[in-house]
């Protein structure tokens, strides 16, 4: 009896582990969203500049590139959670 | 309500005697064309400002001679000593000289201002100097017509002194005409309290005109039209000199903590001088009489007489102080320093907030908000941009590029008033709001809270830097130097534009990871100055010590906008999404970012 309880706490455990990992995934899933929707608008921004507004062009470019770099982190970030989760 | 009545009536008693009196017309019409002159001179001068005036500033006047000569030279030339005192306050003001540098540019004005009377005695009252006038008008009117700045500038110095020789022509004719019907010198005062009311006299009227050379200018003529006796004319010109430091205390007013102490040195100056010549009057007329034997001036010369007492006790007066000048400085800044006047008061730090951890952390982020638009509107001032300008949409490369003068701002007096007290308000409440009730929640946003005060503190320390450099070389005649500290400027100037439109977004606008592309803008612009500064000093267009100042400056700009992006983090985190947080990119990433970046284009990291 004492080990069934105890399996059973520890199999509520793990489901609360898991169920953060669901949390963090879909909570980095809409940031990502968020900011491929921000990356859009940049990139048509971007493209209205005429040749002349280098400054601009160079401040846009800097936005995009940074997005770019915190997407590839949160997918990777997503990626390292869907192992974690599988292996559990 | 004095005020309001006090220009109708002096322009219904002007009225009432131009009425009444056509010589008087005559002398009025004189002095307002001599001041007209003498506004026209100064535009003239103001389109010369810029950096090659301030690199000539700052090399002429770093020893007592050379300011001395400088003052000499420049009132001599601008034929006006208030200006040249008024324009040094505002340079002590901006900390592009020293204080013991304008006290010897304001002594050497003393002295070049004697030339005046020189100029008026010897030239003004025998040649027909109206003559000369002519020319200058219709010359200078063909060149302000120009698109030229420095053809216009040039064309208002010659209005300027045109105008300056007309005024004096009509003030001789209406003080000529005047003799004919009035006596003054039946109202003549011999002895020293006739010698005490003059001066009196002098200095009233040099108040009222707010200029000592058109006042020596009525005195010379009046006593050349036998209006004055030549001992109360003495007392007249004593008093003149004394009525100027009127102009320079009203200056010193609008000015900082430098320009008060530079009116204090000019005041003392002055007072010093009236009561040696007042009190030595006799012994001084004497060297006037034995000066003018040995210079050839006639005995009944009473003009040039009056001019060489003028120079006299001047250079009386310099003589005098001269030797006194750095100690009498470092009196100065002892004794006048910063009183805490208005300390900024809290908007939101009430003792009902302390109610609950929740409203003390709400009331305590307002409050840093409070003190960011306070750090935002010196670092605005301190980078030369009204904060109007950064809020608008203007081109800042456009504004920093055209910025013709450094705003002069006093980061101390600014720091000790805005910054330090709400700051210390702030650590004060964030203390008793942790010695009462608090979760553990709000007991860490209160330190993030207090850190992010602090960053502002520390960014507006870094202004004070700053801006000691920005003074001296912001707007170098060097385009090399200017082009790194307008890029520097500009640098900030784009920060705090962003920074504010961040904070003022819509939160669902707002992710922590705005931030990002700040840093690494921040990073990339720090390694292009450094990166160019090398290259500059390769090809030996700056100086190596010049370059060292602009890396300093980098370095403070990196820290300022450093502590910046931090203390707006901490105020956007309610704003933020719980996740978003988790991707933004360490110091190490945004390097690699730049990096990579500077490969792409060809440039050694």
């Amino acid at each position: 009896m004492k080990l069934k309880k105890l399996m059973a706490s520890l199999n509520e455990f793990l489901d609360a582990d898991r169920k953060t990992q669901f949390k963090e995934i879909n909570s980095i899933r809409k940031v990502l969203k968020e900011l491929k929707k921000k990356e859009r608008k940049l990139k048509g921004e971007l493209q209205k500049l005429s040749a002349k507004q280098e400054e601009e062009k160079d401040e846009l470019q800097i936005k995009l590139d940074v997005i770019y770099a915190q997407r590839k982190k949160g997918l990777e970030r997503v990626k390292e959670l869907k192992k974690e989760l599988q292996k559990n | 309500m004095l005020k309001r009545f006090t220009l109708p009536l002096v322009l219904l008693l002007l009225g009432y005697a131009l009425w009444a009196s056509s010589d008087f017309m005559g002398i009025a019409a004189g002095v307002a064309l001599f001041m007209f002159g003498m506004l026209c001179l100064e535009e003239g001068f103001k389109t010369f400002t810029g950096g090659t005036l301030e690199t000539l500033l700052r090399k002429s006047t770093d020893r007592l001679w050379k300011s001395l000569t400088f003052g000499m030279l420049s009132t001599t030339a601008m034929q006006s000593s208030s200006l040249v005192s008024l324009i040094t306050v505002s340079f002590v003001s901006a900390e592009m000289i020293t204080l013991a540098a304008g006290i010897g540019i304001i002594m050497g004005a003393n002295i070049g201002t004697t030339t005046g009377a020189w100029l008026i005695a010897g030239l003004g009252l025998k040649v027909d100097i109206a003559a000369y006038a002519m020319p200058g008008l219709i010359f200078g009117m063909v060149l302000i017509m120009q698109k030229s700045k420095a053809l216009k500038g040039f064309g208002n110095l010659l209005l300027g002194f045109a105008f300056l020789f007309l005024g004096i022509h009509y003030m001789k004719e209406g003080f000529d005409a005047f003799q004919g019907n009035f006596d003054l010198s039946a109202y003549a005062l011999p002895g020293f309290l006739g010698l005490v009311v003059y001066t009196l006299i002098g200095m009233l009227i040099t108040v009222i005109m707010q200029s000592s050379h058109a006042s020596l200018l009525i005195i010379i003529t009046a006593l050349s039209a036998g209006q004055v006796n030549y001992e109360n004319a003495l007392a007249l010109a004593i008093g003149a000199n004394l009525g100027s430091t009127v102009t320079i205390i009203l200056g010193a007013f609008a000015s900082n903590l430098g320009g008060k102490r530079l009116a204090a040195s000019h005041v003392l100056f002055n007072v010093l001088t009236a009561t040696v010549a007042i009190a030595f009057i006799g012994q001084l007329a004497w060297l006037v009489d034995r000066g003018a034997f040995l210079l050839g001036i006639g005995d009944q010369d009473y003009l040039l007489k009056l001019a060489l007492f003028h120079s006299l006790f001047n250079v009386l007066g310099v003589c005098l102080l001269a030797p006194f000048v750095k100690p009498l400085s470092n009196l100065l800044v002892t004794r006048i320093t910063y009183q805490k006047k208005s300390a900024e008061v809290p908007q939101y730090l009430y003792p009902e907030a302390l109610e609950t951890p929740e409203t003390a952390v709400n009331a305590v982020r307002k409050e840093v908000k409070h003190l960011f638009d306070n750090a935002y509107g010196l670092l605005a001032h301190g980078v030369s941009l009204k904060r109007s300008v950064i809020d608008s949409k203007a081109s800042l490369s456009e504004e920093v590029k055209y910025t013709r003068k450094i705003f002069p701002v006093d980061v101390d007096d600014y720091y000790e008033e805005k910054i330090k007290s709400l700051h210390s308000d702030i650590v004060d409440f964030i203390a008793k709001a942790q010695a009462g009730e608090s979760t553990q929640s709000a007991s860490e946003d209160l330190y993030i809270l207090r850190q992010a005060s602090r960053n502002l503190v520390e960014a507006v320390k870094g202004m004070k830097h700053l801006h000691k450099n920005l003074s001296r070389h912001g707007l170098s005649g060097n385009p090399a130097i200017r082009e790194r500290y307008d890029l520097i400027r500009l640098q900030l100037a784009r920060l705090l534009r962003e920074l504010r439109q961040l904070l003022q977004a819509n939160p669902e606008d707002v992710t922590a990871l705005s931030l990002d592309a700040l840093r690494v803008s921040l990073e990339k612009s720090s390694r292009q100055l450094i990166d160019d500064l090398d290259e500059m000093i390769r090809h030996r267009r700056i100086e190596a010590r010049v370059a060292t100042s602009i890396m300093n400056d980098e370095s403070y700009v990196s820290d300022i906008s450093r502590n910046l992006i931090d203390a707006v983090h901490t105020l956007l985190l309610p704003k933020l999404e719980d996740n978003s947080d988790q991707l933004t990119l360490d110091r190490q990433e945004i390097r690699q970012l730049v990096d990579d970046e500077a490969k792409e284009t060809g440039v050694e990291p």
